[in-house]
């Protein structure tokens, strides 16, 4: 065990002192800044699991001021670490939740039926949303969160202006809704929607137990994604095939596995130099432990995936310089990402947007595999405020490379923008998507009136 | 003379970090357990492992052609011609000259060609000196057809090398204009001349040297860039879309010019010129006339060299407790390591290729390649 804190810490110090939230805001801030819990995945459990106990423990009495706390502590990390997008995303599926259960509990009243009769069952089928429900006895976890949602807000576009207040269901949402509406069923009618009206005092207990299941429902879903994911592997890679990875996406891993017990298929593998190359070496061989300057807490989690050679794949390790001499053999590109932008684009590893250009000039299809969690609905036009850049150390090694220090400039992105023109199909754990349709998938995860979480507030 | 220079210019020494500590015997060795380590698609070039002791070498081959073979064991040079050989030829009697020292001519050719597969300007060279010795008439003295003959393969070096470089280099470096940021792959020594003749020209600009693993041949690069003063910007392939922004023009050396006007060189070449030709940035090729082939690709598996897998290997670094995880890939079921040495770059992405007979886009090789075998 390492003695630098990581997730798998902060989390036990959750569990041991559970009631100063103050003090484990302050850690996690910590940890965000100092980059010790970081990777999307992480930073989202991280997060989940502060905001349950920010949630359980708050006093007050109304949902105005519940969205209000959990509004500062948000920002509050996010400021810590404004690159990792996971985080606001995070908090604003939790803010959803808040809101939701604040409409619901009127809309219940009203509306019995709708929760109580039957539940499991999806009460919106928005026309856009993919075909939901049980996949390989998996059921998808967040059908049961989107249960509870009105589905008046399935047609906003994730980067229209939006109100901030917490008033949803008001005149204004209805006529920024556009006419050419199909998504919404007609169960509800803009009428009924009209006379549910907000009240913030509403049986603030049970509220505050609501939310926490709700936060648990997510917390569920980022344990239970990748496995979501992979269920559609099947569906996406025949036998045979080459397929192109990058990188250690334990998504992507997962997903191949998958792939691996119904189908011979090769993977090449490029190594994702200088950043990456120790965690990727590590995931082929499956000798994670072999790794000294790797993330310590990356191996924590990945320790657990079965490496793809021993489920009989034939894996090829390339340098990253190869990709496009190979790119001509190669069926399918199948990629992770950090985070996916409103308009589809991606945040990925340095080296990515090299593979997926090379793919496009070979007409080799691109799939990105993510979890929901990872979709942003911020729109944004400066990319490269997103990008993070490394240690100049990992390019020019201080030992071997001594006589050169001090007479460059060296230069490490940790990350790459890839347009989202370059992918042909997203792959959640809610299904796949189409590059188009992904905006869709977006606004049914959030409420408009959080995105802006950090840009605007 | 011109032909040590020549011979200087053309193999100067490139060391390889870690070639001869893998490609010992022990390492051949390793190959023949267990598994076929070999990457299936391609399978059609792994020859022969690569020559690694004179052992067996055929009583004919000169002592020179053996010393320049065990350096090109140790070294990325490509020399053109290795033709001392001629000077200590005697024709034994009874056979005349020009049919004798081709038959002479071949094991040699043959030896280098174990070492390490044959270069296209080295392919070039010998076609042109095969051509040479053939010319001559049976009826020229032995002395006079020797000093004839080699007198006209000094004239070559001078011409198609050090001559070629020059002029590439002065035409390519007046291409750079004040505030320019060029960027380059790896290392080319014509590149290297290029930038360096700029530079003493005064013109003020920057230079971004991308590299890749496991060669690092950039190091050397920045490392020449950096003692004559230049500003110099470094990383790897990772960086290229990132760094390509900033770029204003980018120079590549090659390997060689295929005459469907592809640019066959260093492997992530194509990388590099994909993501300028994307941002629209101008790719200037700089090439001598020797490296023009008839050959033609359409993409890097047909032709290419494998380079032994162990060199992916990471260097062993001192105090490290533990082993790297690739350290025993070899005993790893499914586990193949794959380093190509070249790659085809695209014609489209080629805007200028500049030679010694001048700037012309990568259509005209072939014209070229014809152009210089006539003279």
């Amino acid at each position: 065990m390492s003695f630098a804190p990581n997730l798998s810490s902060f989390l036990g110090s959750l569990k041991e002192s559970p009631t100063n939230v103050e003090l484990s805001l302050q850690t996690l801030v910590d940890l965000f800044k100092r980059r010790q819990i970081r990777g999307s995945r992480q930073c989202a459990i991280a997060t989940a699991h502060l905001l349950k106990q920010v949630i359980r423990r708050f006093k007050a009495r109304d949902t105005v001021s519940l969205i209000k706390r959990v509004q500062d502590v948000g920002q509050k990390l996010t400021d810590a670490q404004p690159k990792e997008l996971a985080i606001s995303n995070i908090i604003r599926r939790i803010l959803g939740v808040i809101r939701d259960e604040a409409d619901g509990d009127k809309e219940g009243d009203a509306f019995q039926n709708y929760s109580s009769s039957e539940p499991g069952t999806p009460r919106k089928k928005g026309s856009m949303s993919p075909p939901q429900g049980q996949q390989n006895g998996v059921p998808v976890i967040a059908d049961l969160e989107a249960l509870h949602r009105p589905p008046l807000l399935t047609s906003h576009t994730s980067y229209m202006a939006s109100t901030n207040g917490p008033i949803v269901t008001s005149m204004f949402s209805l006529l920024s809704q556009p006419l050419s509406d199909t998504s919404t069923p007609g169960s509800q009618s803009p009428a009924q929607q009209l006379y549910s009206s907000f009240n913030p005092t509403l049986r603030p207990q049970e509220l505050s137990a609501e939310v926490i299941d709700g936060i648990d429902e997510i917390i569920d879903e980022l344990d239970n994604m990748d496995d979501q994911i992979a269920s559609y592997a099947i569906d996406h890679i025949h036998s045979n095939e080459i397929i192109l990875t990058h990188g250690t996406s334990l998504t992507v891993q997962r997903f191949l596995l998958r792939a691996a017990s119904k189908r011979r298929f090769t993977v090449i593998h490029a190594e994702g130099y200088p950043n990456q190359h120790h965690e990727t070496h590590a995931t082929i061989t499956g000798k994670h432990k072999a790794s000294s300057d790797g993330d310590p807490d990356q191996s924590d989690v990945q320790r657990f995936a079965k490496p793809l050679i021993e489920a009989g794949i034939t894996v090829v390790l390339i340098p990253d310089a190869a990709v496009f001499a190979l790119m001509s053999r190669v069926n399918k590109v199948i990629l992770g990402t950090h985070a996916v932008l409103a308009n589809g684009g991606l945040i990925a590893s340095a080296g990515v947007k090299s593979i997926a250009l090379a793919a496009r000039e070979h007409r080799t299809p691109v799939v990105v595999v993510t979890g929901v969690y990872k979709l942003c609905p911020t729109f944004v036009f400066d990319f490269d405020s997103f990008i993070e850049y490394g240690e100049p150390g990992c390019v020019l090694g201080c030992a071997e490379d001594s006589d050169l220090i001090g007479k460059v400039d060296v230069e490490n992105p940790l990350h790459d923008y890839v347009e989202g023109e370059l992918v042909d199909l997203f792959i959640t754990n809610l299904g796949g998507h189409a590059p188009f349709s992904l905006s869709s998938v977006i606004t049914e995860q959030y409420r408009s009136e959080d995105t802006d979480l950090a840009v605007g507030n | 003379t011109t032909r040590q220079q020549g011979r200087q210019t053309q193999s100067q020494t490139r060391p390889l970090p870690h070639r001869l500590a893998h490609s010992t015997p022990q390492s051949q060795q390793e190959t023949q357990v267990v598994e076929n380590k070999n990457v299936a698609l391609f399978e059609h070039l792994y020859k022969q492992p690569r020559r690694t002791t004179i052992a067996g070498v055929s009583k004919d081959v000169y002592r020179d052609v053996l010393a320049e073979g065990k350096s090109r064991l140790k070294h990325y040079a490509e020399p053109a011609d290795n033709i001392q050989m001629i000077e200590s030829y005697v024709t034994p009697p009874g056979t005349s000259l020009p049919r004798n020292l081709t038959l002479l001519l071949s094991p040699q050719i043959e030896y280098l060609g174990s070492c390490r597969s044959l270069s296209m300007s080295t392919r070039n060279a010998i076609r042109w000196l095969k051509l040479l010795i053939n010319d001559v008439d049976i009826e020229t003295a032995e002395e006079k057809a020797k000093s004839d003959l080699c007198e006209a393969i000094d004239n070559f070096i001078r011409e198609k090398i050090i001559i070629a470089d020059q002029l590439i280099a002065s035409m390519a470096s007046s291409k750079i204009k004040d505030g320019d940021t060029i960027l380059t792959y790896a290392k080319s020594k014509v590149v290297t001349k290029t930038l360096l003749q700029a530079h003493a020209q005064g013109t003020k600009f920057k230079v971004i040297v991308i590299d890749s693993r496991p060669l690092f041949e950039g190091k050397e690069l920045v490392q020449e860039l950096a003692a004559a003063g230049l500003d110099v910007q470094y990383s790897l392939t990772h960086a290229i879309s990132h760094l390509m922004q900033s770029a204003s023009k980018v120079f590549l050396g090659a390997h060689a010019m295929l005459s469907n006007g592809r640019l066959y060189s260093r492997i992530g070449t194509a990388v590099v010129a994909m993501n300028a030709s994307k941002l629209a940035k101008p790719v200037i090729v700089c090439c001598e006339s020797i490296k023009f082939t008839d050959q033609l690709a359409l993409d890097s598996i047909v032709t290419n060299e494998i380079v032994p897998p162990n060199e992916l290997l990471l260097p062993e670094r001192e105090g490290q407790e533990r082993k790297q995880a690739l350290a025993s890939w070899r005993e790893l079921p499914n586990l193949q390591l794959l380093d190509l040495m070249y790659d085809v770059t695209p014609a489209d992405y080629i805007d200028m290729v500049i030679t010694e007979y001048g700037s012309l886009p990568p259509s005209s090789v072939i014209s070229i390649y014809r152009l210089s075998l006539s003279t």
